[in-house]
């Protein structure tokens, strides 16, 4: 624009002003009677539609999908185009640049012309860019997943496509060394991915982990095996089992009948990872489940280097550095390690004996053992791992890795145990043994809200927590606990109490009482109520949150009438809630007979008839006993018979004689020889009198 | 009588002549759509007015702030109908200012000698829309808590100073007590004065200037 044309406007303008009219009223009257319009508008709309209010916030809640104001959702929906690394492109780049170009438009078009007929470029980018705006607004608000790309008869695509294709896509990649099967249980916050261990069983989830994982493997199982085998029955069964049917080929006991072919002859060594691969996915949480909690408990401390873990488990049985001691030590020498490792109040002298002999190969680490007889037993015949399998013939690399990498993180949980330890010492009393609150005894009409909710964890930081518990709350008689205050606990403990309450968060004690519709018309039983409401909280033996409902105490110190009344009326210093709304008073009654009930323990329950082999102790065995035996052999359970007569010390069993059976004896922890069974702690009291029932019922094959 | 204080007033104060430059400026024929912008105004003042009557009650707390909104909407006299203005009235404002805009641009309003209002209004916008992202968290419902817990994240996607972004937003690498308060802030104090300083200058510039008039097919 020149300055002549600068001029003309100017004057041009002027002129259509005096040919105008007052601001005041006719201008101001169109504006009322338009903003009138719109108040109205806004009055009905808040009248007929209400201003919307959802649940209260629950971080907790991964389930939930979010959804932004309407007027966000164009770029939500622009989002999905740029997935991956492309996302700055959406989020960043285009509205970036659409900001830029509104705002130098006075500089972008500097010409006189004004009618929209001669500025057709800008009239043509803004139209383009309100459409835009207004397509992707619909797109996103009719956008449903994308249609299930499911191959027939391929259930885990088909379980692919129907949870994860969604927000996915049809393929994800992720990093080595994921552990896919504790993102997919939990879900991630961030990531807005729901909690998928609710909808999936643990199988689907492992099949899931394997099929993302190695894809390649999906599709040769699909095309070798799929005919006879469901992904379903196969994934996370024993890889040493997995590894022996490919190596066997028709040679593999179950496969004789079969014309199967030899598979190394069919699949390449490489196809034959992937394989394997997918069926039992690199995933160090699961593969420790599966192969090693059965001797190793839920983790082995260890805190050594990485690469010697890594050839420790790859050699297993082949480990047999450790010499047996007992040609050389004495006795007491014996004595002394095994004390040091086992107990907590070990003295100077054994410590100074553990640096000596056993250091130079354990290094720091003194390896845990609970049990003294035990640690005594291992010490004097050595060869820590001449029962474990050789891993490193078994497992591809990537699951070695994966257990690995699992196995070094696992080991550090020390601090937890430690925290549980401080706090249950220290804040146990006013806040109770699961943070979950109750009466505040400094003050009998207080109550002390849960501090192991979701809520409360999610909404204050370490440095907060931090600061509650070192400098108190005096207003609500919590007195100071950091020693910089008076209060007993150093900094690095406080810490250790904070890491320890961190850990509810992946698995919160309290739970605000689930939300729960019962209709009207079904009459449940009070069995059926105890199952499926009580014992999500009470846990099915009454162990849970809350009182332990078996407890005899408990059991003494209520009258049925107060325990109806608890039900009825709730509990106002925890989340129980009042009953009476939603079950019959006679309902209750019925719960209060079972609570009763749960005092006597089982034993009538138990006895109810004589242990069955194949449905109550060959279930036993196979879970806690085969994993180990059925490679190794010793002792078979495949039948009564079996369990009779194999074993290295055979009988193992004396029928009718509980007592002096070898197989008893070592799950009870009185055995002659040898170490107790399963080596990484003795089965639970019930599983072990169902077998002992069995054996003094005779050993019967039934 | 009333003439007398008038005149004593417009001695003291001169608001005759503030009231003929306001009220009683020339204005050329202009059509409905030129309504549009103080339609946006008196939907500001409606937001600035129920805003401040809801701040008496809401608490900007996580423990206390669902609660508090509850209480607007159910215990409160008309305070169902004061929320229920905010919440709409947030959305008219945005459907306002993008319309009002449109037609600046589709009649070419923003040029010469308009330029200056053109820019505040497109501060104005981005002022707006900051409006409805930090006010959808304050109810802190689910809604409220999952769709910032995204818009914090999409926001950290920046190339370098993406987590630095994400952090300042939330108060720390969660969402959390410092969040709600953080939003709450900026919602009802620094980005009111923003807009009240910007709107101010807007106006200022719409009546000294004056608004345009409807192009003919040659201008």
């Amino acid at each position: 624009m020149n300055e002549k044309e600068k001029k003309d406007y100017l004057a041009g303008y002027k002129k259509a002003k005096e040919k105008g009219v007052h601001f005041y009223p006719d201008i101001l009257f169109k504006d009322a009677v338009v903003s009138l319009l719109i108040f109205i508008l806004l009055a009905a709309l808040a009248y007929f539609l209400g201003a919307p209010l959802e649940e209260r916030a629950n971080p907790s809640d991964t389930n939930y999908t979010p959804k932004p104001e309407w007027y966000f959702l164009f770029l939500f929906q622009l989002l999905k185009y740029f997935p991956g690394e492309l996302e700055v492109i959406g989020v960043i780049v285009i509205p970036t640049l659409a900001i830029i170009f509104l705002f130098l438009l006075p500089v972008l078009d500097r010409s006189a012309k004004r009618h929209y007929s001669s500025r057709p470029w800008i009239i043509g980018i803004t139209s383009v860019l309100g459409i835009g705006i207004i397509f992707l607004s619909i797109q996103s608000i009719r956008e449903t997943p994308p249609p299930a790309e499911a191959g027939l008869g391929d259930p885990i695509a088909a379980l692919y496509a129907e949870n994860c294709a969604s927000c996915h896509g049809p393929m994800i990649t992720v990093p080595e060394g994921t552990n896919l099967h504790l993102i997919i249980t939990q879900g991630s916050h961030e990531g807005g991915m729901p909690a998928w261990s609710g909808d999936l069983t643990n199988n689907e989830i492992d099949a899931l982990a394997g099929f993302v994982l190695s894809p390649r493997g999906h599709e040769l199982f699909n095309s070798n095996c799929g005919e006879c085998h469901e992904t379903a029955e196969l994934v996370s069964s024993s890889p040493i089992e997995l590894k022996a049917a490919l190596n066997l080929g028709s040679e593999y006991p179950a496969h004789s009948e079969l014309d199967i072919p030899n598979w190394d002859e069919v699949l390449s060594a490489q196809n034959r990872t992937s394989l394997l691969n997918f069926l039992v996915a690199p995933d160090g949480q699961r593969l420790f489940a599966i192969n090693c909690s059965a001797c190793h408990g839920r983790s082995v401390a260890y805190t050594g280097e990485e690469a010697e873990l890594e050839s420790l488990i790859s050699q297993g049985g082949l480990h047999l550095e450790m010499p047996p001691w007992q040609e050389k030590l004495s006795s007491d020498d014996l004595d002394a390690l095994a004390r040091y490792v086992s107990s907590t109040d070990a003295s100077a002298e054994d410590a100074e004996l553990f640096s000596q002999l056993c250091s130079s190969c354990h290094g720091t680490l003194i390896p845990q053992m609970n049990d003294f007889d035990l640690a005594r037993d291992k010490i004097a015949t050595g060869g820590a791992h001449e029962t474990m399998p050789v891993w490193g013939e078994v497992l591809t690399s990537e699951q070695l890795d994966a257990l690995v990498s699992y196995t070094m993180d696992a080991s550090e949980g020390t601090p937890l145990e430690v925290g549980r330890d401080i706090f249950s010492k220290n804040c146990a009393l006013c806040h109770g043994d699961f943070g979950e609150g109750g009466v505040n005894p400094a003050r009998p009409d207080d109550v002390i809200a849960p501090i192991s909710s979701a809520e409360y964890l999610k909404t204050r930081d370490d440095h907060t927590l931090f600061q509650i518990i070192a400098q108190g709350q005096p207003n609500f008689g919590m007195s100071p606990f950091g020693s910089a205050f008076g209060g007993p606990l150093d900094d690095d403990q406080i810490n250790t109490i904070i890491t320890y309450m961190r850990s509810w968060e992946a698995n919160p004690p309290v739970e605000y009482p689930p939300e729960m519709t019962l209709p009207d018309n079904v009459d449940l039983s009070g069995v059926e109520i105890f199952e499926t409401l009580c014992s999500q909280c009470h846990r099915p033996d009454g162990s849970g949150i809350g009182p332990v409902l078996s407890d005899p105490d408990f059991q003494k110190n209520n009258t049925d009438q107060e325990i109806f009344n608890t039900i009825s009326k709730g509990h106002p210093n925890s989340s129980m809630i009042a009953w009476s709304q939603i079950l019959t008073d006679d309902q209750i009654l019925q719960l209060v007979k079972i609570l009763r009930n749960l005092n006597n323990d089982g034993s009538e329950a138990g006895t109810s008839g004589p242990a069955s082999f194949a449905n109550d102790v060959r279930p036993l065995f196979e879970e806690h006993c085969t994993i180990c035996h059925g490679q190794m052999g010793g002792w078979n359970a495949d039948t009564s018979e079996n369990v009779i007569n194999t074993g290295n010390n055979a009988p193992s069993v004396i029928p009718g004689d509980a007592k002096n059976s070898l197989l008893a004896q070592k799950m009870l922890g009185t055995q002659s020889s040898g170490g107790i069974m399963p080596p990484a702690g003795l089965l639970a009291e019930d599983q072990v009198r169902i077998i002992l029932d069995w054996i003094t019922a005779g050993a019967p094959d039934n | 009588m009333g003439s007398k204080i008038a005149d004593w007033l417009d001695e003291r104060l001169g608001w005759r002549s503030v009231w003929e430059a306001i009220f009683l400026r020339k204005i050329p024929k202009v059509n409905w759509l030129f309504t549009l912008g103080s339609a946006t105004l008196f939907v500001a003042v409606n937001q600035a007015i129920t805003g401040i009557l809801l701040t008496l009650y809401y608490v900007p707390t996580p423990d206390h702030a669902y609660n508090s909104v509850q209480y607007i909407t159910n215990e409160v006299a008309a305070g169902w109908l004061i929320r229920g203005l905010h919440h709409w009235g947030a959305s008219a404002m945005v459907v306002l200012t993008v319309l009002h805009m449109l037609r600046v641009i589709f009649l070419g309003t923003y040029k010469y000698p308009r330029e200056i209002t053109w820019f505040t209004g497109v501060f104005l916008l981005i002022i707006v829309i900051g409006f409805g992202f930090t006010g959808y968290l304050l109810p802190w419902d689910q809604k409220a808590y999952w769709a910032t817990t995204v818009g914090t994240k999409i926001a950290s996607v920046t190339p370098g100073i993406g987590d630095w972004i994400l952090r300042v937003m939330r108060g720390g690498p969660e969402l959390s007590a410092v969040t709600l308060a953080r939003f709450f802030g900026v919602h009802v104090w620094v980005l009111p004065s923003a807009l009240m300083a910007l709107s101010g200058l807007h106006l200022y510039l719409v009546i000294k200037i004056g608004i345009s008039e409807m192009p003919g097919k040659d201008d």
